[in-house]
């Protein structure tokens, strides 16, 4: 009965500590779309650290037959702490991988390699923690209350365990269903996107790596309190990957899954394998277990690709109707026929919505572009490119294919660096400034190809571009509802009108990914007018959108630049821009040919040219 | 001078190696990090060739077969069928780390755990401008410099390179212009898994003992070689695998030859932190 009693408390206890970090990495993958394939790193620095902070002076243990660091025999709760400490001063030196510049694989193996030379390192310099041996006989944190050999002992740790990880459970939910988790799930859906709406990335990522890294380092210390040794052996880069194929199984973006996912791979595979009866060959079992973690990688991708328990959907409008079975193929001229007959956004209040209040509009130079230039290696895509933008005007930005008016936009608002010449914006040289602080000034642009937020339904995908939300940061997320919760319900009445006004309002609690092209177009506007922009950069737009709509939106556009907001758009339809744009700048190859009005550049044979040879 | 010859024929591997990597990233993005599961495979079946009493180097050509299919499987029937469904390219990623798994551990169920090496011998030893290398060096090397030259031809001279590399820089154009896209990526596969499959059996004789795991952590050279002279970038990855074979070797005679993969690790965080698209490579590449 005893040792029944006490496999069951082990087993406690390792259920607790695999939870632990699955839900720490899940939240860095999972909900902030981080793949850190160097997390076991992170455990390990908060086990060896609350090892050697609660070990004796290294010489005079055990005969000094271990080296290590520190060695300061603290008492419970100290090395933990110390533990989770060092876990997150540890994602420090990664900061440099996640900024916007770095593709996330990139990233991921940057990670990957630093795990592995860190055991190498860890393993081959033994002063620093005792090399392949690892340290050992680590005291029991809470000996002096309980017999750590006794039942009592383990239940009592395994309590502790348990009782940690529930905290951690609610402290990660708390931050991840707040507007600050909404942002980072957005920037997992589509990182360059949520950069333009003015998420900082690098710091939002480096928050939830040194979260992560603090949790994972916790489980770390709370392991080596039980089993009493760490060595290189127990770290190696692959047992990351036994963590992504836990979250991949129980279901990546879901707190539960993650706990799910602990039980069913970490626990379960090391318990079920202990059954098995021992064979000729000594390593057939520990190779087959890893064989098995990468079939269940694999095939759990293809065949249930969200896990056991997939990502919840969030609802946030009050509309109880299940949003219809969204339209698999792009039949966009179809289900907008149905919009433009449900829309009113000609009767929109936007200077209400989108607080423009305070903008005057006094046609002064707000944006203006000398001698802007962006060559690729020896291609030059835009070549020496001066204009001034006034405010309150729509600008139309036209050209053939080629011409560099989507580089152009892109430099414009960052999310190209420019390779030479200067952006002004409201007076300042903004020709340096990170792309998501020229979006939280004001200067937002939308793109050319698909850019929603997938996995955020379409309410979600509006509301969060709101700027200046205060549930939208690290410590306004863990302040809870209290702090956000009437705000963002203001906010998502907000969005629901701009919603209801371009006719989507039964899309609300749809995933934006499953939206018709057409559809996808009008999300992109309502989200970037919800970012509440001064400039706004369009590029193409009304590519999709049923011509009628299409004007309708110009309408208000042009209404709202009579109210103070500043537009320029990239457009391929001569029509709109006959109708909304004034002046239109014509760019090809790289330069611009001609400024003017429509019907001027109409006369422009240089122009007609360019368009009908080009 | 001997860890310069040492540095020479690591290097010499290693471009094999990476040449191929870099050309499976450059047509299809994808960081394939099953790579060293498929070397150590070609090397063990060629091993086993050996052992039913063909030649060591006879047995060259089951190692270049066996990665040759075992690559072009892998993109066809795991990494395209992923793609084809849009998923991320770090899904992708994660895949071909489990894909590794399977492969390195797979192998090792069947072979087990113990050492093993060919049967060959080391050859003469030659004295040349200050290096000693054993006649098997020399042979790695020149198979090494013919191989390279063979893809430098490939690459420049013949219809087939210029398809590769119009795939590599922008697949959906190179389609549009009548390069059958499909058929120019079945064949990367074909001859890049060539490469890794030689790779696998030229570093197992390079180290003269070898088992199932010994190729895991090659991975974090390949990546140095490849990011050095820039991801998709073949010529890239032959400076790139020079520099890191030579630094490695060159270092582990000054300092603690234990840490010889710390330059390649320094050298990979620091052009992923300061120029991801390589000494060569163009911003676009990403």
């Amino acid at each position: 009965m005893n040792a029944y009693a006490f496999y069951l408390a082990t087993i406690l206890i390792y259920a607790a500590v695999d939870a632990m970090a699955c839900l720490a990495l899940n939240t860095e993958f999972g909900f902030a779309g981080i793949s850190n394939f160097g997390f076991i790193i992170f455990q390990s620095a908060g086990a060896y650290t609350a090892a050697v902070l609660s070990m004796p002076r290294a010489a005079t243990s055990n005969g000094g037959f271990q080296s290590y660091v520190l060695g300061w025999n603290l008492p419970w709760p100290f090395p933990w702490i110390g533990a989770a400490i060092v876990g997150g001063l540890l994602a420090l030196p990664f900061v440099f991988l996640v900024g916007k510049r770095l593709r996330g694989d990139f990233a991921a193996v940057g990670l990957l390699v630093s795990a592995v030379l860190l055991n190498v390192l860890v393993k081959d310099f033994v002063p620093f923690l005792n090399g392949a041996a690892g340290v050992s006989i680590v005291p029991a944190p809470f000996q002096s209350i309980w017999n750590p050999q006794g039942l009592a002992y383990q239940f009592a740790y395994g309590g502790v365990a348990i009782v940690l990880t529930v905290i951690v459970y609610f402290l990660l939910k708390r931050i991840t269903e707040s507007p600050y988790g909404r942002s980072l799930r957005a920037m997992r859906d589509n990182d360059i996107v949520a950069d333009s709406l003015g998420k900082n990335l690098r710091q939002n990522r480096t928050s939830m790596l040194v979260l992560g890294g603090a949790i994972a380092g916790l489980s770390g210390a709370i392991l080596v309190g039980f089993i009493s040794l760490w060595a290189p052996g127990a770290w190696g880069y692959a047992e990351t990957i036994v963590f992504f194929a836990a979250i991949i199984v129980g279901g990546a973006g879901n707190h539960k899954g993650a706990i799910l996912g602990a039980i069913l791979v970490p626990v379960g595979f090391e318990e079920i394998t202990r059954y098995i009866p021992p064979l000729a060959n000594p390593s057939l079992v520990p190779s087959l277990q890893w064989v098995a973690i990468g079939l269940l990688i694999v095939l759990f991708l293809w065949f249930r690709p969200d896990g056991i328990l997939p990502e919840r959907r969030r609802i946030l409008s009050g509309t109880p109707i299940p949003p219809p079975p969204p339209p698999t193929e792009t039949s966009e001229e179809i289900d907008n026929e149905v919009l433009v007959k449900i829309g009113n956004v000609d009767e929109l209040n936007f200077r209400h919505l989108l607080r423009l209040k305070d903008l005057k509009n006094d046609g002064r130079v707000i944006l203006s572009t000398r001698g802007l230039t962006k060559s690729f290696n020896d291609v030059t895509v835009v070549s020496d490119v001066s204009f001034d933008i006034l405010q309150g005007r729509v600008t139309g930005l036209i050209g053939p294919n080629g011409a560099g008016k989507s580089t152009t936009l892109a430099m414009l608002a960052g999310t190209l660096p420019s390779s030479g010449g200067t952006i002004t914006y409201e007076g300042e040289d903004i020709t340096s400034l990170a792309s998501y602080k020229r979006a939280n000034r004001g200067l937002v642009r939308t793109f050319q190809l698909a850019s929603e937020f997938k996995k955020l339904t379409v309410l979600e995908n509006l509301v969060s571009a709101i700027p200046n939300q205060s549930g939208d940061s690290f410590w306004g997320s863990l302040q809870g509802r209290r702090k956000w919760g009437s705000e963002d319900k203001a906010n998502i009445e907000r969005a629901e009108e701009v919603l209801d006004g371009f006719g989507l309002a039964q899309y609300a609690d749809a995933y934006a990914g499953g939206l018709s092209g057409g559809q996808r177009r009008l999300v992109e506007i309502m989200r970037a007018l919800l970012a509440e922009p001064k400039v706004l950069l369009l590029d193409e737009p009304m590519a999709g959108v049923h011509p009628n709509l299409a004007h309708k939106i110009g309408d208000q556009l042009t209404r709202m630049a009579r109210d103070g907001m500043t537009i320029l758009m990239v457009e391929h339809e001569l029509s709109l821009m006959d109708a909304f744009c004034d002046p239109v700048i014509v760019l090809a190859e790289g330069r611009v040919l001609a400024q003017g009005t429509m019907s001027e550049l109409r006369k422009n044979t240089e122009v007609v040219e360019a368009y009908l040879v080009g | 001078m001997p860890s310069f010859g040492f540095g020479l024929v690591t290097a010499a591997v290693l471009a094999i190696a990476t040449v191929g990597f870099t050309m499976q990233f450059a047509v299809t993005n994808v960081l394939n990090l099953a790579y060293g599961s498929i070397m150590i495979n070609s090397a063990f079946v060629a091993y086993y060739a050996n052992v039913h009493g063909v030649t060591a180097w006879a047995s060259l050509p089951f190692g270049v077969v066996t990665g040759s299919v075992a690559s072009y499987a892998l993109n066809r029937f795991v990494f395209t069928p992923f793609q084809r469904r849009n998923r991320a390219p770090i899904t992708v990623v994660i895949v071909a780390l489990g894909v590794d798994l399977i492969g390195t551990f797979g192998l090792q169920a069947i072979v087990g755990g113990s050492y093993v090496s060919y049967r060959q011998s080391l050859g003469h030893e030659y004295h040349i401008l200050g290096m000693f290398l054993s006649g098997l060096q020399l042979i790695i090397l020149a198979i090494s410099v013919v191989v390279l030259f063979t893809i430098h031809w490939l690459l420049r001279y013949t219809r087939l390179g210029k398809a590769m590399r119009a795939t590599s820089a922008n697949p959906n154009l190179a389609r549009n212009s009548g390069v059958k896209t499909q058929f120019i990526i079945s064949t990367t596969w074909l001859i890049s898994g060539a490469l890794c499959g030689l790779a696998g059996v030229v570093f197992a004789m390079n180290t003269g003992v070898f088992e199932a795991t010994s190729a895991q952590l090659y991975i974090v050279l390949l990546l140095a070689a490849m990011f050095l002279g820039g991801p998709g970038e073949p010529y890239g990855a032959m400076f790139g695998a020079l520099v890191i074979g030579l630094s490695t070797e060159i270092s582990a005679a000054y300092v603690n030859p234990q840490y010889k993969e710390v330059i390649a690790f320094v050298v990979l965080l620091g052009m992923l932190t300061f120029r991801p698209y390589g000494i060569f490579g163009s911003e676009k590449t990403l």
